[in-house]
């Protein structure tokens, strides 16, 4: 990440802000019943929008809530506004009443629909993008067939690397990889975590990761890791 | 915690992990009671490049979720046919493939890997008397590997082959070169040796519909296609994969998930802030989707409570159905609904509304008791329309929703009694019926001619003073003729003329009722509805509706005359009074100017219906053919006041009517019209709805009409 290699305090506590926004915009995700994709894209297009402006012009919580609601009509999964102004209110509210359904009710909604327009006009209205799952599934599935049974079903390898794909996004990893990288990266560092070699890898002649991604190398894998890491420490600064 | 896993970790990274586990899960229960046996453990691993300790200290931090039993993958071997899969994702060569692994180590490794009931492809290399071998080209189920280079041979013994049909020796059914289907039956890991199966019950359950022995290459698996489709291309396998049909299918994400075992309702995440424990059920968005709306609807309802206090009952209803569409099960709703329909009449919708209330909610009192009342109260209408017996079910309900219902209670005995009686009496009354009818009919056939008699001698009279009378014997002829095809939406125009009429008279609410009800006696009650009516522009405008009465009574006789059917009729005329009416009621300027254009054209037609009934009249060919010509405009014009209840103007009609129209027509269309643009938007709502609600809809023209009254004031 960029911010972390140059110290400025400026730059950190924009990551932080990210951070927290992602964070709500995940659990938003859940609660809204989202699936994997939409919400990827949400937060794809989240940070390619501060990517543009700067975190001053624009309330982030909004931008957020535009983002998911952008992204559930990118991806198909389409998402009510109601629902989206309700789970967002609440998680900013704690367990306060959903709002009543009034002007102000109204006002919230248009400025929603209003901040996702802003946003495609300022991505250019490019807002699909090729995430890493889909790449990540296949590996998997390449990779079950050639481990052994037992030793795939005793690692929770999937799910830990489904889980490290979807946190990633609190960074900015999706914007400055490519998705297969990204993908692979986060299969290394799963299978790193629990310990388990890909048989065969050694005296084979092209490594598994190569395999998956002629262009990586080994280099680049370990900065997403990092990069990943990373995340994870900001986690344990941000309560 | 999963201890297996912890171990094969541990064992993985070594002994820096341990310790940074120690130090950082200390105060997790689960771990400080597993690291007490860890460090019983040996740890052995070679040294690892400098970047796996920024691994172990994250693997050490997150050491309670990673190692958490919870992501253990419970993937069953679920029943992965060939059709179900095809085309969800991109199937792929064999990774091994890909990386080039050397043979022996594969072989080694399919040796270790391979399982009792798997599925295997092979063919045939030599039969013997104890069985057959087969090299193994290609797996069917589980580890899909390349098998085709490593040249592993495989026996399938004489028992585990099925006899086929009737020949002697199973065996002498296979050739050499056949591609079989087998399962494994049992693995020599050691020798690397491999006995198959063709007997079905060697199958896993879920894999029961295989069909073992001979197959085509057809039947050979997808990845065995791509596999052997690679060794001559040698792509990459990203290239494989972007070629493939599957990976662009956007439903490939959620079959892989499925079948690799990841639940997306509960996304797993390492970040602290989203473990699912930590999210409460009530934050989901359908259950706060759920509470607005009932809050939502609830409001509502008050604001309905309050119009109906007011008096303003449409506004309230209004409401009611818009607390219901927002929450369609809310008891307050509904109840509030219900009572509504109650004050206004319509008890079995009423009824409805209080039973989906009690559905929802068995404990709601109010609904409850108005259920109770309403039902003794429908009861009672049906005990007055001599239906006893459903009278007699109605009570009953109740009493099973209210025991303690005494009215109901009563109201049954009563009814029981009644039931009683009629029962008895119905046997004489049978007998007794049939004479009576035949009579009836006689006496009123006799009383008709009578009225008529009367009529035609007063036409007579009036004959010289005011050929004016009947409307239009042409005109309900021409809709006695269509009234078949049309009764549903003359019905609608009733209402309409009635909603109509009302607004100019709404002196005399009561005479709804009479109105709605089709009449018992057609001819008596029209008669006697139409001097009413007449009676009643009378207050308004004075001279022109005497002239209208007298016009009505010899259009009714005239009518009669014709023999039409009953029930259209009366309304059809209905119509033209209160068309009439509206007139009358009008500005007197105008009313009287519209008066004056009706009156040459009824002229007319008037003449012509007498020569044709009585035969008395001078027989003019040219008047006739016009006046067919008129009833013919007339029933296209009555056509378009059906489909185009207010928007059509004269020039619209034009090339309907064509060119033959006379002047007096001309003018009566544009009084027609001018009659038309008096209703306003009410007239398109009625339209739209079902025939028992005009009850309600004649009541909310009127509470418009005085809503109306009062904004003005």
């Amino acid at each position: 990440m960029a911010s972390s290699s140059t110290t400025l305090p400026d730059k950190d506590r924009a990551a932080k802000t990210h951070f927290r926004i992602i964070r709500f915009i995940m659990e938003a995700g859940v609660k809204l019943g989202m699936h994997s994709i939409p919400t990827a894209t949400a937060c794809t297009v989240y940070h390619k929008f501060f990517h543009e402006t700067s975190l001053d012009a624009y309330d982030p919580y909004l931008v957020a809530m535009s983002a998911i609601y952008l992204a559930g009509k990118v991806e198909e999964q389409h998402l009510r506004t109601r629902d989206i102004i309700n789970v967002c209110h609440r998680y900013l509210n704690p367990g306060s009443d959903p709002l009543e359904v009034d002007a102000k009710f109204w006002e919230l909604r248009d400025s929603i629909v209003q901040c996702e327009l802003l946003m495609l006009r300022l991505l250019h209205f490019r807002v699909s993008f090729t995430h890493p799952h889909k790449y990540l599934l296949h590996y998997l599935v390449s990779l079950k067939n050639w481990m052994n049974r037992h030793s795939w079903e005793r690692t929770p390898i999937a799910t830990a690397s489904w889980a490290l794909l979807r946190d990633s996004y609190h960074g900015d990893i999706c914007l400055r990889y490519q998705a297969q990288h990204i993908a692979v990266a986060v299969l290394y560092f799963a299978l790193q975590c629990y310990g388990v070699d890909v048989p065969g890898n050694e005296s084979a002649e092209t490594e598994w990761w190569k395999v998956f991604s002629e262009d990586l190398t080994r280099e680049t894998i370990s900065c997403i890791i990092s990069e990943l890491i990373h995340v994870y420490t900001m986690d344990t600064e941000i309560p | 915690m999963d201890k297996d896993l912890v171990r094969q970790s541990f064992s993985y990274h070594g002994p820096t992990l341990l310790s940074l586990v120690k130090c950082e899960q200390h105060d997790h229960a689960g771990f400080r009671q597993l690291l007490g046996e860890l460090s019983k453990w040996p740890q052995y691993r070679k040294e690892r490049n400098l970047d796996t300790i920024e691994i172990q200290q994250f693997i050490a931090r997150k050491a309670d979720l990673l190692f958490a039993l919870s992501w253990k993958s419970n993937v069953r071997e679920n029943a992965e046919s060939q059709e179900s899969s095809e085309g969800c994702y991109a199937v792929m060569p064999p990774l091994e493939q890909f990386m080039e692994v050397p043979s022996t180590q594969k072989r080694e490794l399919f040796c270790r890997d391979v399982e009792r009931g798997d599925v295997v492809i092979g063919r045939i290399t030599s039969i013997r008397d104890f069985g057959f071998f087969m090299v193994l080209i290609s797996m069917g189920s589980g580890i899909l590997r390349a098998l085709e280079s490593l040249e592993i041979s495989a026996l399938c013994p004489i028992r585990d082959v099925p006899s086929q049909s009737n020949h002697g020796d199973p065996l002498s059914y296979y050739q050499i070169g056949d591609l079989i289907q087998a399962a494994v039956k049992d693995i020599d890991r050691y020798h690397e040796k491999i006995t198959l199966s063709l007997h079905k019950s060697s199958l896993p359950s879920h894999l029961s519909h295989l069909k073992l022995g001979v197959i085509s290459s057809e039947d050979m698996p997808e990845y065995y296609k791509h596999s052997t489709a690679f060794s001559s291309s040698s792509d990459t396998y990203e290239k494989v994969l972007r070629q493939s049909v599957a990976f662009s299918n956007p439903s490939t994400v959620e079959f892989l998930l499925s079948t690799l075992g990841i639940d997306e309702s509960k996304p797993p995440s390492l970040i602290r802030g989203l473990q699912r424990e930590n999210f409460c059920d009530q934050d989901y968005a359908p259950f706060l989707r759920r509470k607005q709306s009932s809050s939502w609807a609830l409001k509502c309802v008050k604001m309905g409570v309050d119009y109906f206090k007011l008096g303003r009952h449409v506004d309230a209803m209004n409401e009611y159905n818009k607390a219901l569409e927002i929450d369609p099960k809310n008891v307050e709703a509904l109840v509030a609904r219900g009572a509504l329909y109650a004050t206004k009449g319509s008890l079995n919708k009423a009824i409805d509304d209080f039973e989906i209330a009690l559905e929802n909610c068995p404990t709601h009192k109010n609904a409850r008791k108005y259920l109770c009342q309403t039902l003794v109260e429908r009861g009672g209408q049906l005990e007055e329309e001599d239906k006893l017996l459903n009278a007699e079910s109605y009570y009953n309900k109740a009493l099973t929703i209210d025991k303690s219902f005494m009215e109901a209670e009563e109201a049954l005995n009563k009814v029981r009694q009644c039931i009683q009686k009629s029962f008895e009496k119905r046997e004489k009354h049978e007998e007794k019926e049939e004479k009576a009818k035949e009579k009836k009919i006689e006496t009123s056939a006799e009383k008709l001619r009578k009225l008529l008699k009367e009529e035609k001698r007063k036409k007579k009279h009036k004959k010289s003073s005011s050929s004016s009378s009947s409307t239009s014997s042409s005109e309900s002829s021409s809709s006695s003729s269509s009234h078949k095809k049309h009764k549903k939406k003359r019905s609608r125009k009733h209402s309409v003329s009635s909603s109509r009429s009302r607004r100019h008279s709404s002196s005399a609410p009561a005479r709804e009722d009479e109105q709605l009800t089709p009449p018992a006696d057609t001819s008596a009650s029209f008669l006697k509805q139409g001097d009413c009516r007449i009676y009643d522009s009378l207050d308004r405008s004075h001279r022109k509706s005497i002239e209208f009465k007298s016009r009505n009574r010899s259009l009714s006789s005239s009518s009669l005359e014709l023999i039409d059917p009953a029930g259209g009729r009366s309304e059809d005329s209905r119509d033209s009074y209160s068309s009439a009416k509206t007139h009358a009621s009008g500005s007197t300027s105008k009313s009287a100017a519209s008066a004056s254009k009706y009156r040459p054209s009824r002229r007319d037609s008037t003449a012509s219906s007498s020569t044709r009934a009585e035969g008395k009249y001078r027989d003019d060919p040219k008047d006739r053919h016009k006046d067919s010509k008129t009833s013919f405009s007339r029933k296209s014009d009555s056509y378009h006041r059906k489909y185009s209840m207010s928007d059509c103007g004269a020039n619209e009609r034009k090339p309907c009517d064509g060119g033959s129209r006379s002047r007096e027509q001309s003018l009566q269309r544009s009084a027609n019209t001018s009659r038309k643009e008096a209703p306003n938007g009410n007239t398109a709502t009625s339209k739209d709805v079902p025939g028992n609600l005009l009850n309600i809809l004649n009541q909310i023209a009127e509470f418009k009409k005085e809503k109306g009254g009062q904004t003005k004031i």
